[in-house]
């Protein structure tokens, strides 16, 4: 039932994805808002899958890698659907739904083949390791998304080529304080999650700090939100330099944090 | 029945000869249109960039001259055109299907000064509703506006011909909404006091601009646009300090050199901690210097790259126009089958008068022959219209399905030869005059 569950989310944010692919290039605001539908279906859909998920693996429930995967997904539509009451941004939770479809398609079929990333506890801090630091990377891709959009729809508008004004593209505006967003409760997040990991590492081993690749990439992930938040709320980064950091960042983690915890 | 429709538009008339021809209240014209006997119903629409009369006839030479008449002597209260204009270049005219056609485009605001507007519905709505509450418009007319409202409804909602920028101004406000999220907590600088700038500024409070100031170099000018709009009014000393606060920058200014250079943009930029600048500068020569573009966070288009944004968006809206033209070709073909099924109505009735008449005879002479008795004759009357009915059935039916096809009239031809419809002489004739007295019902045929 849980893979089946993965299996219908991943196609509604494939259909998501087409939607919006189809809405930028015909181009068609209509679409862009029956992306925002599909991904309404497919993230509750999606949210019975996770909680079948948590109810019938083994202890520790979630801390498997594609549970994980699959959690951070969820979460990343879900601040993406979140944010549309602050601007008009269809687009970028279409744009969001191919990295929720991956990983629930990764999910889907990888669903008796994760192994624990403890190999003993259980209780509330796995668990709280786990969500708060999905929230907090799932809140840096969408920044990242929504910095690679900034970066091309900047790059249009200096180079006045102008495209289609009915473009369904969100603003400038728009996407610049889905970054401020992102960074301002990604950042508590994941800080939340790295030291929710070292007390489950010290109850577990008697260490904060295991050395393993999982705690490594976690910190250099956190030291890299870290930049981030310095540079826009200390040194007043924003518009494009804020895009560009945040879409290196994302890419970033994208191919070393979740390349190593695959490989390992 | 021929549809006849004379007018002037936009493309025919210049303003000056246009408002002269314009009426405030076309009942009484159009009592005295449909009075004459030329025609039997017609429906006068006028508006700023067109005057159009829209008629039925069945005297189609006449009527056309009864219309020209209309336009050249009455609507233009005897006052001669201007020697530089003729009737013939002014007054355009259009029959039947292009009649149709003709006015399913204005509808659908296809034919429009400015394609895809809005307000050219409720003005062909409330022509058709003078022309109905006066009597003026009958099955015909009632039928094709009808067709006309589903065809401009169509268009509105299948294809997105009223969506597309069509001034500088509207696409300077859609370039902005791409910039910032809403215009409702921005404020505009527009330098100059002209009327391209009257008309940004008018665009710009219409998509909801929350403040603006005017800058101009005679700042009376700058305070009588001000006042109109309710923006501030400034001299062009004070654009280093005003710029710093716009959000927009909008310059037409009548300048040698440009007003605008980058260390000013640079200076204002970090006075706002760099939140971003839409500058557009439609003056010629150009107020802001191009190399104000090189600055992150601003965003500079001038009249060239303005004329870029449109030329790219003008080919989505003749894609648009083509598409609303095949819907309107569709309502068309739509209506013309009605007219079509329209004229199998006097067909079928002599047809069915013929038959009929046939039959009485015959039952009658059966009856001064045989001298039946009163049930007998009950029975042979209903036995003899039975078969007549029956008879007739499969050739009725057909004629009516095929009439709002294509083929339609040679299927009414060939029935009008076959049982000799047109031949005095033949069975039956008696019964056409009788026939033919009554309207066409073209109600029923509907």
């Amino acid at each position: 039932m849980v893979t089946v569950l993965h299996q219908l989310s991943a196609a509604g944010y494939l259909a998501a994805t087409l939607a919006t692919a189809l809405g930028l290039a015909l181009p068609d605001a209509r679409l862009a808002r029956v992306s925002v539908w599909a991904l309404f279906v497919a993230v509750g859909v999606h949210a019975a899958g996770i909680a079948g998920w948590h109810w019938l693996d083994t202890a520790p429930s979630l801390t498997t890698l594609p549970a994980a995967v699959s959690l951070m997904g969820w979460l990343a539509i879900v601040f993406a659907l979140a944010l549309l009451r602050r601007g008009r941004l269809e687009s970028l939770a279409g744009l969001v739904a191919p990295f929720a479809f991956a990983a629930t398609l990764y999910a889907a079929f990888s669903l008796h083949g994760g192994k624990p990333a403890a190999s003993a506890g259980d209780g509330g801090w796995p668990h709280l390791h786990v969500i708060l630091a999905s929230a907090g990377l799932s809140l840096l891709g969408v920044a990242g998304v929504a910095g690679v959009l900034f970066l091309a729809e900047n790059r249009q508008l200096k180079a006045k080529r102008g495209g289609s004004l009915r473009r369904p593209l969100p603003s400038l505006e728009a996407l610049d304080r889905v970054n401020v967003a992102a960074l301002a409760l990604g950042f508590p997040l994941l800080t939340s999650g790295v030291i929710a990991g070292m007390v489950w590492s010290q109850a577990l081993t008697g260490r904060i700090w295991d050395g393993g690749p999982h705690a490594t990439w976690t910190l250099v992930a956190w030291v890299i939100y870290l930049a981030l938040v310095l540079a826009r709320f200390g040194m007043g980064w924003r518009g494009r330099e804020a895009a560009a950091c945040a879409a290196a960042g994302f890419a970033f983690l994208l191919f070393a944090v979740v390349g190593v915890e695959a490989i390992s | 029945m021929k549809i006849l429709l004379v007018g002037m538009n936009h493309r025919t008339a210049p303003i000056e000869v246009r408002e002269r021809f314009a009426v405030d209240d076309p009942a009484p014209w159009l009592a005295k249109l449909v009075a004459g006997g030329e025609i039997e119903e017609a429906v006068l629409l006028s508006t700023c960039n067109r005057v159009e009369v829209i008629a039925t006839t069945r005297r189609l030479d006449a009527a056309r001259h009864r219309l020209r008449s209309f336009f050249l002597r009455e609507l233009s209260r005897g006052e001669p055109l201007p020697d530089s204009l003729s009737s013939h270049a002014i007054l355009y005219e259009h029959v039947d299907t292009d009649a149709v056609r003709h006015l399913l485009r204005v509808a659908a605001s296809i034919d429009s000064l400015v394609v895809g507007e809005p307000q050219i519905l409720g003005q062909v709505k409330e022509a058709y509703r003078v022309a109905a509450e006066c009597g003026a418009s009958g099955p015909v007319l009632s039928r094709l506006f009808s067709t006309a409202f589903a065809a401009a409804k169509r268009v509105r909602s299948e294809t997105r011909i009223a969506e597309r920028p069509a001034s500088v101004a509207r696409i300077a406000v859609d370039l902005a909404r791409q910039i910032f999220e809403t215009l409702g907590d921005k404020r505009a600088l527009l330098v100059g006091a002209g009327e391209m700038i009257e008309m940004a500024l008018e665009a710009l409070r219409g998509a909801g601009l929350a403040g603006a100031a005017i800058a101009n170099r005679t700042p009376a000018h700058a305070a009588e646009l001000a006042a109109r709009f309710g923006a501030s009014a400034h001299g062009l000393d004070e654009l280093p300090a005003l710029v710093a606060g716009a959000d927009v920058v909008l310059t037409c200014f009548a300048a040698e050199r440009p007003l605008l250079d980058a260390p000013l943009f640079e200076e204002a930029l970090r006075v706002r901690r760099r939140r971003p600048i839409f500058v557009i500068d439609i003056g010629v020569p150009r107020n802001v210097d191009p190399a104000v573009n090189r600055l992150d966070d601003v965003y500079l288009y001038d009249l060239d790259d303005l004329s870029g944004v449109a030329e790219a968006n003008a080919e989505e809206r003749r894609r648009e126009t083509l598409r609303a033209e095949g819907i309107v070709q569709e309502e068309v073909d739509r209506f013309g089958g009605w007219l079509t099924a329209l004229a199998a109505v006097p067909t079928i009735r002599r047809l069915r008068g013929r038959a009929e008449a046939v039959r009485e005879a015959e039952l009658a002479r059966w009856a001064a022959r045989a001298a039946p008795d009163e049930a007998t004759r009950r029975a042979v009357d209903a036995l003899t219209r039975a078969i007549v009915n029956k008879v007739l059935h499969a050739p009725v039916s057909r004629l009516r399905a095929h009439a709002e096809r294509e083929e339609g009239l040679a299927y009414l031809q060939a029935a009008r030869v076959l049982f000799a419809l047109d031949d005095p002489t033949a069975p039956g004739a008696e019964a056409d005059e009788r026939d033919d007295d009554g309207p066409a019902g073209g109600s029923s045929a509907a």
